[in-house]
């Protein structure tokens, strides 16, 4: 009757867990100090007074920035393994719907690095640990999508997925990114759909979350698309089809041709206006994608504020992972010396 | 008397010359006896002036962390011979890299090579393993690889084998060998099905024995398998996906003869490799072993040298003088020890200029210090776990020493326990030196070990309690003899014949001398043992209370006579000690009075004690032998213990009654005049916060700004003693002065006092009540488990019996009598001294003295207990 009630019988632990996990985000305060760095063994040093402690402590000197990107996505995966391994139903297919999106990226890599030649062992180290599955090493002899389907992935989660675009064409940079999108796309709405079954207060976060995120992939793949030959009805495919875009702003989107048309479809939403509005491309100004980073980082800062619901797993990857990518950059302007740009991170908390 | 208040504390500067500063600050971490401030609080960990100093040693510690690692891998131990070297010289450090990156090189070397190695090992093995399967599998089913097929084919039940060997004479079939780990194997077979179609035949075998992972030494089960294809294109693809699934491929000759031809070399190379393998190995285990001899050393150096190092980013830099500047705080009964530590250090490091150590003065509340030894540790630790003491303040430790084990004895009183207990405890302290060098990481162990000295005591005190009530598990001894007469009573009588008796002083009491120590034994099989020994518990129970409680009350007049808070004695010390003596210390007095005065003869009609007190707040007392105006005689137990207890009684209460209100109200008002006249003469109007209070002490710190003794935090109050501004200090004394809250405190003291009294009087009753649970509980213990056997009067059965009984009622005596029991009775004795004699005086919100010291160093067992 009252899914609250008993929330906390299967997953209190982990929800607990998982906020203790939020404060060890780092502050304004931190980041005001890790600008000022000098070197990254003065990045380290500070780093070792926040949550990461000795996570640096056996690296040989000198650091590189790889290392520490390394270490950073290392101890987000060791913390996430261990609340997928802690879980009961139905967190743990909802943990695995968040894993889902890595393996996406990870096969997008795979075979893109095969089509450029490059040697899989290499290609394996960049994938993202937390989308890694068995068959995923066995991508490169795939050469055609149908055969990507019938060899590497009919077996994995995302089989479902993958039915839309099996086209017996050859796999070319082109392709590779209708795949992408198709992927990611059938994967937003059903993960959408699941979460949306779960009800409560997991439908009611994590479905404005995932609707943002439709939504940025349907501005982002309208922009990118300008000027190549992507043709209107393919692009109006590709949208997700679970945002507040959706049905009308997507309808005005397939139709736009230049950036100031999405800029008008964008208008009419007042929070995407707000951010098309602050967003610039001269030096100094945000860029949008910045803007909807901020946004994505204020949604996953909200969700914390509910409880009994699984949106503060979803909000504490997120959280993370726009830290990791702060500290990364932090850490190669401070590494190039190149420190006009070193205050655009996006500070979470 | 440094247990009964904290040890006096002064607030120190020093300034160290530059060079001297590390061998001073190290001369005073082997002293442990000062706690440094931290002077830049704003400035980050990594602009600090030594920064670069604690990062070497954060680089030499990862060095060797590895060593370690390596070392606890080789299954070597660190020794702990109790060595403690001093830190290095600064200059030493780079000796100290120089080696450790020698160490560290060559274990990695060393460990590349036996990598390298063991791989090759591997693969030898691996290899090894596919030609024997392989030369098996051939045997099994012949060299024609079309039969192979052909059976594959039948096996999978195709129907269609006309066509196959229709083909077989133009297709050429090839295959591949090779090893995969024994988890991927279904994921790889389902894998090749579906990319090459069910063109390809695969069988796997797996290797029993466990390969060795060359890195990390684990052990990996895997499978041999062998793949049969057709065709260029799909050996492509196989072995594609052999590349994705981590599968390692060997090359395997076409024929039996060649086959067998490789096994043969492929068996002499390894046995090459296997003693160079062992030739490796001892020379690392010889590169460990010399590292292993030092590495204790070698970490509690550096650990110094970084705790050196943190400490000096403490401190300010002085560019014009050259030297450093430390504020501290230390015992000032140690200030002398602190000089020659740093006369030490000066001429450790050659320094020709001295130091300088200049006292401090401060409102800032020192830190609190006790000095202890191991016997008073876990007593202090008792008193500190509710809360330190503030600075100065009476220690109740001291007097904990002795009332925790004899409160925990009056619950627990049984000699046969306590002797259990203190034979435990003696065992712990004479083996002390042994068990605290182990270092158990069981945490319930621990607990017991650092309480060693309390559990003692607590067994000792309870053989005491145990004598008086005459209980010896749950058994009495008759040593003197009985006091009492029982009828036809005589030597030869077994007891068990008065079991029914209950025994009552006018018949039975033999003669007028008392059992001389304790319980008469006598009391043990009567029938109204409970009922008196209930009223005599009580009554005990009480005494030791109340007594408890006007020491404690006793022990703030210390307190206020330290702080000379004069105006608190007359109006908090004074009428508590009324407040208590009127009501509650009379009625131990009446508890006395009523021991002495009634004998056996007159009990019948002797005043009840209970009646007796309600009647003293009821004013309802009555007479003796006097008729009440009703005409009926009134009962015995009504009736007055003296004459003019009426009166007397009358003036108790009202005494009391009276102490309540001053202690309320008199001291906020007291204050609060004085305040007023404060303000006054300060030509200030009464009540209006003063803000003009701050300037003038701004003023000062401006103008003292270029003096070097000013203190180094401008916004701190702190001055030096003998600096211009100590005059102002004095002026600036401004207690916001706040009327309201004083009176809320004080009301809710004197609401927790008053009430406090009767409820802390009954929860002394505990004192009672456990013990009388801990005897019942022992009784039961005896008489439904083990007595049982004793009574079985079957030949040889009986024996049996006894002796698995007696197993029985021994262990349950263990672990319910004594752990269960003991620690219950623990944690009341902790509730009575916490709340109900700790709360009369003690105020408890100090904060602990932290020296930086390089002891806690040496408890370190490795690296990894850094944190």
């Amino acid at each position: 009757m009252f899914p609250e009630l008993s929330f906390n019988i299967d997953h209190g632990y982990l929800e607990g867990l998982v906020r203790g996990f939020k404060s060890g985000i780092l502050r304004q305060s931190d980041y005001l100090n890790l600008v000022q760095c000098e070197t990254l063994e003065d990045l380290k040093l500070h780093l070792q007074s926040t949550d990461y402690g000795n996570f640096l402590a056996n690296e040989p000197s000198p650091l590189s920035v790889s290392v520490i990107d390394d270490k950073l996505r290392e101890k987000l995966v060791i913390e996430f393994q261990h609340l997928r391994n802690h879980c009961l139903e139905p967190l743990a297919t909802f943990l695995d719907y968040m894993t889902y999106g890595y393996m996406i990226d990870n096969i997008i890599l795979l075979i893109t690095g095969t089509l450029h030649q490059r040697p899989i062992s290499e290609l394996i180290s960049k994938c993202h640990p937390l989308g890694s599955f068995e068959q995923m090493e066995a991508i490169h002899i795939a050469s055609t999508p149908a055969e990507l389907y019938n060899a590497v992935l009919v077996d994995t989660p995302l089989a479902p997925y993958f039915i839309d675009c099996i086209l017996e064409q050859d796999l070319d940079e082109m392709n590779i990114e209708i795949i992408r999108n198709t992927l990611y796309k059938a994967y937003l709405e059903d993960f959408f759909n699941f979460c949306k079954g779960m009800g409560g207060g997991t439908a009611e976060v994590m479905c404005e979350a995932l609707a943002f995120e439709a939504d940025r992939r349907a501005f982002i793949i309208t922009i990118n698309s300008f000027g190549t030959e992507l043709s209107k009805e393919d692009r109006e495919k590709l949208y997700p089809r679970c945002g507040k875009l959706y049905p009308d702003g997507l309808e005005m989107l397939s139709q736009c041709e230049d950036y100031d048309q999405v800029r008008t479809v964008a208008d009419y939403y007042a929070e995407y206006k707000e951010l098309f509005d602050d967003a610039g491309t001269n030096p100094g100004d945000k860029t949008l994608e910045d803007k909807f980073f901020e946004h994505e980082v204020k949604l996953m800062k909200n969700s914390f504020m509910h409880q009994f619901q699984f949106g503060v797993f979803y909000a504490y990857v997120k959280l993370k992972e726009q830290e990791i990518r702060n500290i990364i950059w932090i850490a190669e302007c401070v590494a190039q010396r190149h420190r006009a740009k070193i205050d655009s991170y996006i500070p979470v908390f | 008397m440094p247990i009964f208040r904290s040890e006096e504390m002064v607030l120190c500067q020093f300034f160290l010359q530059s060079e001297a500063s590390y061998a001073c600050v190290s001369e005073l971490g082997e002293l442990g006896l000062v706690q440094f401030k931290d002077l830049n609080p704003n400035v980050n960990a990594f602009q600090r002036k030594f920064v670069n100093e604690v990062r070497r040693c954060e680089e030499m510690e990862r060095k060797l962390r590895y060593t370690e690692k390596e070392i606890r891998k080789e299954k070597l131990k660190l020794h702990d011979q109790g060595e403690n070297p001093r830190a290095p010289a600064p200059k030493e450090m780079v000796d100290l890299e120089a080696k450790f990156e020698k160490i560290e090189s060559e274990l990695r070397e060393v460990n590349t090579n036996n990598e390298a190695l063991k791989k090759n090992f591997q693969e030898l093995s691996e290899l090894k393993e596919v030609m024997t399967k392989t030369q098996m599998f051939f045997m099994a089913h012949g060299e024609d690889l079309h039969s192979i097929v052909d059976d594959a084919h039948r096996a999978m039940g195709q129907e269609d084998t006309g066509i196959v060997t229709a083909t077989q004479g133009s297709v050429q079939l090839g295959f591949v060998a090779g090893v995969i780990p024994r988890e991927k194997v279904p994921g790889f077979e389902r894998l090749l099905w579906f990319a090459c179609r069910g063109n390809v035949f695969l069988r796997h075998e797996s290797i029993y024995q466990a390969l060795e992972d060359p890195v990390s030494g684990d052990p990996v089960y895997k499978d041999v398998f062998i793949i049969f294809f057709q065709g260029e294109q799909l050996k492509n693809k196989v072995k594609k996906i052999c590349e994705g699934f981590k599968a390692s491929l060997y090359p395997c000759p076409e024929t039996p003869q060649e086959r067998d031809e490789m096994l043969r070399g492929v068996n002499t190379r390894l046995e090459d490799l296997k003693t160079v393998l062992s030739q490796t190995a001892d020379h690392r285990h010889r590169v460990l072993v010399g590292a292993q001899k030092e590495i204790r050393t070698w970490i509690i150096k550096l650990e110094k040298i970084k705790a050196i190092y943190h400490t000096l980013n403490m401190f300010n830099f002085d560019v014009s003088q050259n030297s450093l500047i430390a504020e501290c705080w230390c015992p000032s009964s140690a200030l002398n020890e602190v000089r020659t530590a740093l006369k030490n250090g000066e001429l450790l490091s050659g320094s020709t200029v001295p130091s300088i150590v200049q006292m401090m003065q401060t409102k800032k509340k020192p830190p609190t210090f006790f000095q202890t030894n191991k016997f008073t540790k876990g007593f202090q630790a008792i008193v500190d776990a509710y809360g330190v003491a503030s600075y100065t303040e009476v220690n109740p430790a001291l007097y904990t020493i002795i009332t925790f084990p004899f409160l925990f004895a009056i619950m627990f009183g049984d000699a046969g326990h306590g002797i259990i207990m203190f034979a435990f405890g003696l065992f712990m302290i004479l083996n002390e030196k042994k068990f605290t060098r182990q270092r158990s990481d069981n945490e319930i162990w621990n607990t017991f070990l650092g309480g060693r000295y309390i559990i003692t005591l607590m067994g000792l005190f309870s053989i005491y309690t145990g004598m008086i009530y005459n209980d010896i598990f749950s058994k009495s001894a008759n040593i003197f003899g009985s006091a009492w007469r029982m009828g036809d009573y005589n030597e030869t009588t077994t007891l068990s014949e008065y079991e029914e008796y209950t025994l009552d002083p006018i018949y039975f009491f033999r003669n007028g001398t008392p059992y001389p120590f304790g319980i008469d034994p006598m009391w043990q099989p009567a029938k109204n043992k409970i009922a008196f020994l209930n009223s005599l518990k009580m009554k005990l129970a009480v005494i030791v209370g109340i007594s408890q409680m006007l020491f404690g009350i006793c022990l703030s007049l210390f307190n206020h006579l330290h702080f000379r808070k004069y105006l608190s004695i007359f109006v908090e010390f004074i009428p508590e000690v009324i407040f208590l003596g009127c009501l509650f210390m009379y009625l131990v007095g009446l508890i006395f009075y009523k021991w002495v005065t009634f004998d056996a003869s007159e009990s019948q009609c002797a005043p009840a004690l209970l009646i007796q007190y309600i009647n003293m707040f009821m004013f309802s007392s009555k007479l003796p032998n006097s008729t009440a105006s009703s005409g009926a005689l009134v009962p015995c137990s009504q009736v007055t213990f003296y004459p003019n207890q009426q009166t007397l009684q009358y003036v108790f209460v009202i005494c009391a009654v009276l102490s309540a209100p001053v202690l309320l109200l008199v001291k906020p008002l007291v204050l609060r005049s004085r305040h007023n006249r404060k303000m006054l003469l300060s030509g200030r109007a009464p009540g209006v916060k003063s803000t003009e209070a701050l300037i003038p002490n701004e003023v000062t710190a401006e103008a003292d700004g270029n003096t070097v003794s000013r203190s180094v935090n401008s916004e701190d109050e702190e001055v030096p003693h003998n600096g211009p501004t100590s005059i102002f200090l004095v002026e600036e004394e401004e207690d916001d002065f706040e009327f309201g809250e004083v009176f809320i405190h004080q009301a809710i003291h004197t609401i927790e006092f008053c009430l406090g009294c009767i409820s802390h009087t009954a929860s002394y009753l505990r004192l009672w009540a456990l013990s009388l649970a801990h005897a019942q509980l022992s009784e039961v213990l005896w008489q439904m488990v083990f007595s049982l056997s004793l009574k079985m009067d079957i030949a040889y059965i009986g024996g049996i019996a006894v002796f698995a009984l007696w197993f029985a009622w021994a262990n349950l005596t263990i672990a319910v009598l004594l752990l269960m029991e003991g620690l219950s009775a623990f944690l009341h004795t902790l509730r009575l001294h916490w709340v109900e004699f700790q709360s009369k005086f003690y105020e408890g919100d100090g904060v602990n003295f932290a020296p930086f010291t390089f002891k806690e160093l040496l408890k370190m067992d490795s690296l990894e207990d850094l944190k």
